[in-house]
């Protein structure tokens, strides 16, 4: 069983702006994939249509075997997500945002109160538990976004562009969080502009251009489909910008020397 | 409990924490307008016109007073709640959970209701000590409140929906509501009205509303009990459906 099977998915907007054009996609359990393309590829339209927020027009989905579309109530309790805007509820705490979270799962009361502290620990909140969210700073937000995906233990987490206009910092301090997530068993979907950060963390890559998947693989796998050194020249070479390759930058004569 | 009774609890609690944070201006502020209201036609011009229909001035009011708090709440609380959450983007929490359409409905729904519930009970109760306001009829004014209620939280939750800015729900309740609750006859008799102002006031579907409820306070009526109710139990349901329709549709909620 697949921990999530795309199948020829199709989603086109009322405007007749056709954002998925049969997307088949296909994740391990255990497995970090990665999805990259560039804006307005369909990145975000692929995980609406994942998580409920968008209604696709053709195709499946399913969600270790639960059908995401038409009966997908077993299919989105097993699905975290982390939007790519911070979408909190500016009237709740910090400790509200996940409690309230895990009761839209239908987690007990003990079970919530004991999940919340444990995740206000992990991402270093509990100080900032009982206040609202709008006065939180922008990493803290980052962080309690990625605390309530994980808050009713969800067997994928879905990380749209997570790192996005972060810092170096808590770009890694992210990193390291998705890291431990998936190790004990969480299933993760990443998209993300960072291509180093799909080489840090991606076992498997697709490429998403134009509503569709141009190709899939490996770091290595996708450098050698397209005959370059890396994946982030794969990637140029999928959008047609070759000539941006860190190999054509010439070298001024400190940096030659250095 | 079971899971949905869990899920479904939280909903309701979220909407009903959402207005309690800030009961100044959702509780406190519309309890000070009622009393205004009281006080300016109640007290002032009660005391010029005495009697309505053999009815005190004050207590003929009153009815009207807690319909209007009642629907103009539930009404509001939606709306608000739910543009306030799509503008956010808060609600897509709500949205991506296991939670089903009616599951959604309901608690936006009731959270509205709640919070013009607790307006009205409280206004009620002020009143029964200040002036001492019967219940008359306790079977028509129970129905009645309630259909009243949900009625207007229904209407609050389909602005709420199909809202794309805030000054699309404030249209709605600035040029809609408020000129049909205020022509409704809350503070006069339609009979009372020269025509055609009388005949016109019977197509205001809240002055049926209005005469139930204080037909179940003080026993006066100008319109037929048993048809009103049923008219509003079959507007309070149809429009439910309608909602429930948009929801099941992802309406302006679901890309």
């Amino acid at each position: 069983m697949k921990a999530l099977a795309i199948n020829n998915l199709e989603k086109r907007y009322p405007t007749g702006v056709e954002a998925l054009r049969g997307v088949s996609i296909d994740i391990e359990p255990g497995a970090i994939y990665g999805l990259l393309g560039p804006n307005g590829a369909g990145k975000s339209t692929l995980i609406h249509c994942t998580t409920g927020l968008a209604q696709p027009t053709g195709g499946s989905i399913e969600i270790f075997g639960h059908d995401a579309i038409g009966n997908y109530a077993e299919a989105r309790q097993a699905v975290g997500l982390a939007p790519q805007e911070p979408n909190l509820d500016w009237f709740l705490t910090a400790a509200e945002t996940l409690d309230y979270h895990a009761g839209y799962f239908g987690m007990p009361k003990r079970e919530r109160r004991e999940r919340v502290e444990e995740l206000l620990e992990t991402f270093s909140l509990t100080e900032k538990r009982d206040e609202r969210t709008r006065t939180l700073s922008g990493g803290m937000k980052r962080r309690l976004i990625l605390a309530r995906a994980i808050m009713h233990r969800p067997r994928l987490l879905i990380l749209d562009e997570p790192t996005a206009g972060v810092d170096v910092e808590l770009r890694l301090e992210l990193w390291h969080y998705v890291q431990k997530i998936n190790q004990e068993g969480t299933t993760i979907l990443l998209t993300t502009h960072y291509l180093e950060e799909a080489e840090q963390l991606c076992d498997r890559i697709a490429f998403i251009a134009d509503g569709q998947i141009v190709a899939e693989g490996t770091s290595p796998e996708l450098a050698a489909r397209f005959d370059v050194p890396n994946l982030e020249d794969a990637y140029l070479a999928l959008v047609g910008r070759k000539e941006l390759s860190r190999s054509h930058i010439e070298l001024t004569p400190d940096e030659v020397e250095a | 409990m079971s899971a949905a009774q869990i899920r479904f609890a939280t909903l309701w609690r979220r909407e009903c924490n959402r207005f309690l944070k800030i009961k100044k201006q959702t509780i406190g502020a519309p309890m000070l307008e009622t009393f205004l209201y009281i006080t300016i036609f109640g007290a002032a011009l009660g005391s010029r016109i005495k009697h309505l229909h053999g009815i005190d001035y004050v207590l003929f009011v009153i009815p009207g007073l807690i319909m209007m708090a009642f629907s103009t709440n539930a009404f509001s609380n939606n709306s608000s709640s739910i543009l306030q959450q799509k503008f956010q983007g808060a609600i897509q929490d709500q949205l991506s959970s296991p939670a089903s359409p009616l599951e959604l409905l309901l608690a936006f729904s009731l959270g509205g209701f709640m919070r013009g519930l607790t307006v009205a009970v409280l206004t009620f109760v002020v009143s029964v000590i200040l002036v001492g306001l019967p219940v008359e009829h306790v079977l028509v004014l129970v129905p009645s409140l309630f259909l009243v209620g949900f009625f207007f939280s229904q209407l609050g939750v389909l602005i709420g929906v199909r809202a794309e800015q805030f000054d699309d729900v404030a249209f709605a309740q600035t040029f809609v509501l408020q000129p049909l609750i205020f022509l409704g006859g809350v503070f006069y008799s339609a009979a009372l009205l020269p025509q055609p102002w009388e005949t016109l006031t019977r197509f205001d579907p809240i002055f049926y509303m209005i005469n139930l409820v204080r037909y179940g306070f003080v026993g006066f009526t100008e319109v037929s009990i048993a048809l009103s109710l049923l008219a509003l139990t079959a507007a309070t349901t149809a429009l439910f459906l309608f909602n429930l329709r948009l929801f099941s549709r992802g309406y302006r909620l679901r890309a």
